[in-house]
């Protein structure tokens, strides 16, 4: 089966359709026969990732590789940035609006999340925007 | 304990129409945070929870969750109501606090 690539724009506050990507990303995986815990490792991945950008940022894209050794998950925003990325990735700690707290989100679990599940983790930020670089390996 | 089981307990009220309630319940996973629920449950784990958005419904469908269960008697939004049967997820409503529909959903799962 050919890769598949697919890139995904994602919306500010867009919490009605947050999930979407991670949903897609899914039924990929699960047409292409991986095994039940590696998709669930890529949809939290995903799902997490993709809820960051619809809370915390002024939009972005995401961008979904899936080959047949390995999986690249790109999600990139337009900003404003990670202050203190050291914080960020501490499970419990939040910058989460109230609104995005009624909602649900905001656990400050995200990127601890990520990095649990991911196999290559990569973060880079600044006030022009956020890249977080997923890798998953089908094969441990 | 299935699905069907929680429907024919008088403590618990089915709000949706679904298909199946064939599914027999995996754990109970009580929680109001979604990052929790999503890197938490399992296949087929009844969320128990007062969190009344879309995106449980959601988070529902991406980890095969078998049933939602609300508590303190909300009145869940018919936004869910309308996915979740389009999904196929059971919904449950309960007056009782999520403290004590735990017990009740353990003592129906001879726990």
């Amino acid at each position: 089966m050919s890769d598949y690539l697919e890139e995904y724009p994602i919306e500010r506050n867009d919490i009605g359709n947050a999930g979407t990507i991670a949903s897609l990303t899914k039924r990929e995986l699960k047409k292409r026969g991986f095994s039940p815990q590696f998709i669930k490792r890529v949809t939290i991945g995903v799902y997490e990732a993709e809820i960051n950008v619809v809370i915390h940022s002024y939009g972005g894209n995401a961008r979904i590789h899936i080959g047949d050794d390995l999986c690249e998950i790109t999600f990139c925003d337009r900003g404003p940035g990670i202050p203190n990325i050291e914080n960020a990735m501490q499970a419990g700690f939040s910058t989460a609006s109230p609104y995005a707290i009624e909602n649900g989100f905001g656990a400050g679990m995200g990127l601890p999340n990520i990095k649990a599940v991911s196999d290559e983790m990569t973060l880079e930020s600044n006030e022009e925007g956020t890249q977080l670089f997923m890798k998953f390996y089908t094969q441990q | 304990m299935t699905t069907n089981d929680i429907a024919n307990h008088e403590t618990f009220t089915l709000i949706n129409s679904v298909h199946d309630l064939t599914k027999t319940v995996n754990k109970l996973f009580a929680s109001d945070l979604l990052s929790n629920v999503m890197g938490q449950t399992e296949e087929n784990d009844c969320l128990i929870t007062m969190l009344n958005n879309i995106n449980v419904i959601g988070v529902a469908s991406l980890n095969d969750l078998s049933c939602i269960v609300f508590t303190q008697g909300i009145t869940v939004k018919k936004e869910l109501i309308d996915k979740a049967n389009e999904l196929n997820i059971p919904l449950f409503t309960t007056t009782f606090s999520t403290v004590d529909a735990i017990i009740a959903l353990a003592k129906l799962d001879g726990k």
